[in-house]
């Protein structure tokens, strides 16, 4: 029963929505839209489940004075004050706007633009032409870096002007840059495109089936 | 108030910069508080935002209703209630149910939907210049870059092919692919460089701007 | 000498980095900017909307990616109040929120566009394509009322919007993949007509959908958004940070240049 019924009710609920796309009977709208409307219900309550798996692994990690355990109070810190502040008053309230604005926006912008100096340092000690793949990939990114900002054009322009050509072949930084992604790239990413959605689509079909049961977990 | 509130956010963007030298408690106590307040937010959201018109109205209308029909309301509601039996180790198994309606829902939205967006539209894509082509009404250029797009898109798809040993001209083809797809991840690393420098532009400018401009406001 | 240069401390590229961003930040530079066709497309397809016609601003993004997605944002809103073009923004992204309703109001301000009338914002609302599948039938069943309370069939503004019929575009403002959402739904069910602004990690892939119709413009990441204000004339911050950002990547380059060469010079000597 504890595997059992979650398979049937996918496989339910998985048919009854593919089946009622392609009628366009009242009837078959009616429960299509009936459907969507339990989904919609059911979805907010799924961040419980994800609040409390992150509680109990900071509990633990309090129970068990693992590495920088002190740290944890200051996880149920952050969630006590928005929670104190943000649910009896609406998250339009303005203590609640002041403490996003300037407490949680600046750590999650910051916390994302370490990544600016990590990339430039990555890029200084791994970015080499050990081959033809590594060396397209240089060269493109080379080319699509240069392309996207003003000095790109700049450079080129100047370069440009040295020679005859100069107003057939003006901003070309940019228009490389634009022929990269509107070409190769294109090929290479309508590819991948295909290629993850046939997986999607038979991943889809194989869990409505009853095949794929990983989401089910572990345990009877 | 204001400027209250710029110096915390110097104080604090300045504690997760500190890492750039190396882990320190500053940015530790920046990095944990992060995570509390970003859960935090999201509880609030969900909560105004997403349980009560979704689920707490919809309940509320089942008591207040003129019609018996909005009883059904309540299964949902239910099922979604499950989700807190995640509070009992013995109770966890429970939560399958309303995550295999979710699952079921997505399955089935996603199958027709994604099968004409990315499957069919992608491959008008790739063949409708063809059409164009033979109508003549493309240029040079044009007409290369139809071929090239398709050239492209087999040789990607054959690399990522493995029911066929890559071996012959399968090799070849899908070595031609891998070629495409450098090119493409070169230029997805051109962009993502442009990405990750554009945010930290933004906080040097709310630095030098904002934060060392608020010393000028106070003197 | 070479062997040192390679195995440099990171702290130190980490301050060439840092200088290039402050020193051109302090005494900023103007350079030409150059427009693309996806951004172009976009700015003509709000350009030629007529009068109190609307369109949908979607904040599918959070603080992490306000750097560059902020400055589009503010660029589409001011060519929308400019044009008296309608704007319902709205997130499917919790995060994207606050940030979605200041925004509003800071450029509705700017511009004299009043809420309710010119604009209304109509906050978060959770499970993505289920927002989307639904506002397809009814807005106002999705949202019933706007993120400050309002009733949403009470904004003067909704009285003839009904679902995606009277939304002439949805621009999405994405930092992860929920623009191929917006595509796989609200494109193949309704046939509504989507635009995207987008980070630099994802504009790559973005592509294929420009070149299909199914996006019928794109504004990449910073660039895009300098782009963007070059085209509706109001140079803001997009257009200060591509200039900064053009010393940054003379940089990256710069140090990739040197580590390629010491890298070939190195396999030369051991060979």
């Amino acid at each position: 029963m504890k595997r059992q019924i979650p398979l049937i009710l996918c496989f339910l609920f998985g048919v009854v929505m593919l089946l009622t796309q392609f009628s366009p009977h009242s009837l078959s709208q009616g429960i299509y839209e009936e459907v969507l409307n339990w989904a919609r219900i059911i979805t907010p309550f799924a961040l419980v489940f994800s609040t409390i798996t992150l509680l109990q692994t900071h509990i633990t990690r309090i129970r068990r004075q693992t590495e920088h355990w002190q740290y944890s109070f200051l996880v149920f810190g952050g969630i006590a004050i928005m929670v104190v502040v943000g649910i009896p008053f609406g998250p339009q309230n303005p203590v609640f706007e002041w403490l996003f604005n300037n407490v949680q926006l600046p750590m999650d912008a910051t916390m994302f633009s370490l990544l600016a100096f990590f990339i430039a340092s990555a890029a200084y000690r791994a970015f080499r032409a050990r081959n033809l793949e590594a060396s397209l990939l240089l060269i493109t990114a080379v080319i699509v870096m240069l392309g996207n900002v003003p000095v790109g054009d700049l450079i080129w322009n100047k370069l440009i002007s040295l020679t005859p050509w100069a107003d057939t072949y003006a901003n070309g930084s940019s228009l490389m840059k634009q022929w990269i992604l509107d070409n190769p790239n294109l090929s290479a990413r309508r590819g991948i495109i295909l290629g993850v959605s046939l997986g999607v689509i038979s991943q889809s079909i194989r869990i409505i089936l009853g095949i794929e049961r990983s989401y089910l977990g572990g345990g009877d | 108030m204001e400027l209250f509130g710029i110096w915390i956010a110097a104080f604090l963007t300045l504690c997760i910069y500190s890492f750039l030298y190396k882990d320190n408690p500053f940015y530790r106590f920046a990095e944990y508080l992060f995570v509390g307040m970003t859960v935090g937010y999201g509880i609030v959201l969900s909560y105004h935002q997403g349980f009560i018109p979704f689920a707490w109205e919809p309940f509320m209308d089942v008591f207040t209703g003129e019609s018996l029909f909005g009883l059904i309301k309540l299964i949902p509601i239910g099922i979604g209630l499950l989700f807190f039996s995640g509070l009992s180790s013995r109770h966890t198994w429970l939560i399958r149910f309303p995550s295999a309606i979710l699952i079921g829902v997505g399955c089935g939205l996603a199958i027709p939907n994604v099968l004409r967006a990315n499957i069919f539209e992608q491959t008008r894509g790739t063949i409708e210049p063809f059409a164009a082509i033979n109508a003549g009404t493309l240029s040079g250029m044009e007409i290369f870059s139809a071929i090239l797009m398709v050239i492209g898109v087999i040789c990607t798809l054959t690399y990522f092919f493995f029911s066929v040993e890559h071996r012959g001209p399968v090799k070849w083809v899908s070595k031609i692919g891998i070629a495409f797809l450098m090119i493409g991840f070169g230029s997805a690393f051109g962009n993502t460089v442009m990405g990750r420098v554009a945010l930290l532009i933004q906080r040097v400018d709310f630095l030098i701007n904002d934060w060392l401009g608020s010393f000028v406001a106070l003197f | 000498m070479l062997t040192k240069l390679v195995n440099m401390d990171r702290r130190i590229v980490f301050i060439l980095v840092a200088l290039a961003v402050i020193i051109p930040m302090l005494f900023p530079i103007s350079l030409p900017v150059s427009i693309s066709e996806p951004t172009q497309n976009l700015y003509e397809f709000i350009d030629e909307l007529p009068a109190d016609s609307a369109i949908m601003l979607v904040f599918d993004y959070g603080p992490s990616s306000l750097a560059e997605l902020n400055p589009m944002a503010k660029a589409i809103l001011k060519q929308c109040f400019d044009k008296d073009v309608k704007v319902v923004g709205l997130t499917l992204y919790a995060v994207g929120t606050t940030m979605g309703s200041d925004l509003m109001k800071e450029i509705a301000e700017e511009k004299g566009a009043v809420n309710g009338e010119d604009y209304v914002f109509l906050g978060y609302r959770p499970g993505i394509e289920l927002v989307i599948l639904g506002m397809g039938t009814n807005i106002a069943d999705i949202y019933e009322t706007d993120f400050y309370g309002t009733p949403t069939t009470e904004l003067p503004m909704m009285e003839n919007i009904t679902n995606y019929d009277q939304i002439e575009l949805v621009v999405d403002l994405s930092s992860g993949n929920l623009t191929e959402a917006w595509i796989t739904f609200a494109n193949v069910q309704f046939n509504q007509q989507i635009a995207a602004g987008v980070t630099g990690v994802i504009i790559s892939q973005m592509y294929p959908y420009l070149q299909t119709g199914q996006l019928i413009g794109l504004i990449s990441g910073i660039a895009g958004a300098a782009e963007y204000e070059h085209l509706i004339q109001s140079h803001a911050k997009g257009t200060l940070w591509i200039n900064v950002e053009s010393f940054v990547h003379l940089l990256i380059i710069i140090l990739v240049i040197i580590g390629n060469i010491a890298f070939f010079v190195q396999r030369k000597q051991e060979e």
